[in-house]
């Protein structure tokens, strides 16, 4: 074969399949607020049916979502005590997994086990480990703690939960994909960072504010800094400020998912806010409502893509695109046993971005939109 | 899943560099001279200094975010300069 033949070879798209297993990880199911109501709630992840109910001790329990007897559902059953009780013949399960009481029984099959889950609840949130392996979390593996999230200063959470039907890596993938905050969501990217390391995939980004988009009288956004992090496969902290003339306005946005099943995923977002001067209680709570309504407004221009694409394993990159390719080999880990974690998905990878030249395309854009719009208003006399 | 290669590793691959201040060897790809890519080794990142130091840091502050070293930085610079590592951008 000639090089010219090769060269006009098409390239064909790499799609392979979806992984047969889910993430090895800790996975907030939500807040903690929603589940301390007395009642079982019914979970769909990691291709399961669970039950999440809280005893009377205040501890939130997860199990398998089938009762070991008959298979009635747990979820549709009755908290009694510490424990759930199955609609069909009231056998009661213990958060630890164990048969405590047959009511009609002399005696309680003790030995039998049902699938219990590790759980955490921190910061107002409640989190599973997942592990397909069955091992209980290594101690190292942990989710940092959110200072606004239990702070005064800060607002409660404002929380968001939304299915979306396709694999979730492609969220994933937002990590290290600069150029689709331009042109999906409207953000104008100055500064791009991306630094892998151990089971925490970090994006550090600046943006500018858009001035050809939104209402020119609406606000004064001078731009916002972005320091996020996945700590495991599915929970992002991203340190989030936006930029005023007269002060800076701090948040945290979560956005954490858990898969459903291998094709769809449930996505969830939280913000806090903190107060300020500028930004007394009640503002601060309208502020975070109003911030995420915009990040709302983000993840519903994410999904339109996805809704549409096809999954892609074989990305053709230009220099100005992230490192698509080693953010795919961090998450690796999070799908082979523990045992088989290979260096080169933990070491320390660090990738910074010259956005010399987007920024140039980008604000060629802008300008030309800005002078449309100018000539559609018409002259000002 | 098969992981695949980045396609632009084809044209250019990463190239080792030597810290000058702590000898940790890495790999580094300089797309141009604003933009460049690093893979440390765990044992490169247990001889860097600033790293090091910013992980006590992290101890008593909370924070552990690392974003660079400023020496391996230079040292990077330093073998742009001296021919022995190309710039992307620059290759005709």
């Amino acid at each position: 074969m000639t090089a010219r033949a090769e060269a006009d070879d098409v390239r064909l798209i790499e799609a392979g399949s979806v992984p047969a297993r889910f993430a090895r990880g800790w996975h907030c199911l939500g807040l903690v607020r929603d589940f301390s109501d007395g009642n079982p709630h019914q979970i769909n992840a990691f291709g399961q049916k669970l039950v999440v109910f809280r005893g009377e001790d205040g501890v939130i329990n997860v199990l398998d979502g089938y009762c070991r007897h008959m298979g009635g559902d747990l979820s549709q059953g009755t908290v009694k005590g510490n424990e759930i009780a199955c609609p069909f013949h009231d056998w009661r399960w213990g958060g630890d997994g164990r048969c405590k009481l047959v009511p009609y029984s002399k005696r309680t099959p003790r030995l039998a086990r049902t699938a219990a889950w590790p759980t955490m609840t921190q910061d107002g949130m409640l989190f599973v480990w997942n592990d397909p392996e069955r091992k209980a979390p290594p101690e190292e593996v942990t989710i940092p703690r959110i200072e606004g999230a239990t702070s005064d200063g800060w607002t409660d959470w404002h929380w968001y939960t939304t299915v979306v039907n396709t694999n979730c890596r492609e969220i994933i993938d937002n990590v290290v994909d600069m150029a689709h905050f331009f042109y999906i969501h409207g953000s104008l990217p100055t500064h791009f960072k991306n630094i892998f390391e151990g089971q925490v995939a970090t994006q550090y980004m600046k943006s500018a504010g858009r001035p050809d988009l939104g209402d020119p009288e609406g606000s004064k956004l001078l731009g916002t800094t972005s320091l996020a992090a996945y700590h495991g496969p599915s929970f992002m902290i991203d340190d989030l400020t936006y930029h005023y003339p007269d002060f800076d306005q701090r948040t945290v946005l979560i956005n954490c998912h858990y898969p459903i099943d291998a094709n769809s995923f449930v996505l969830q977002y939280g913000i806090v806010v903190e107060k300020n001067a500028a930004m007394p209680e009640e503002l601060a709570m309208q502020t975070a409502i109003a911030l995420g309504d915009f990040v709302k407004m983000g993840f519903e221009q994410d999904v339109e893509i996805w809704r549409n694409k096809t999954r892609i394993d074989n990305p053709l990159l230009v220099e100005e695109d992230g490192p698509v390719y080693q953010l795919r080999r961090w998450y690796e880990q999070f799908y082979v046993d523990a045992a088989d974690v290979a260096p080169d998905m933990v070491d320390r990878f660090e990738f910074e971005l010259d956005t010399t030249r987007p920024y140039e395309a980008w604000m060629s854009e802008v300008e030309t939109n800005l002078a449309a719009r100018a000539a559609a208003s018409g002259p000002v006399v | 899943m098969v992981l695949r290669t980045d396609n632009r590793l084809d044209d250019a691959p990463m190239a080792p560099v030597t810290c000058v201040r702590c000898g940790a060897g890495v790999e580094v790809r300089k797309s141009s001279w604003n933009q460049t890519s690093v893979q440390w080794t765990g044992a490169a990142l247990n001889r860097c200094e600033e790293r090091c130091t910013a992980a006590q840091l992290a101890v008593d502050s909370g924070h552990a975010l690392f974003l660079s070293c400023s020496a391996l930085s230079g040292s990077i610079a330093d073998a742009v300069h001296s021919g022995a590592l190309q710039v992307v951008a620059e290759i005709p």
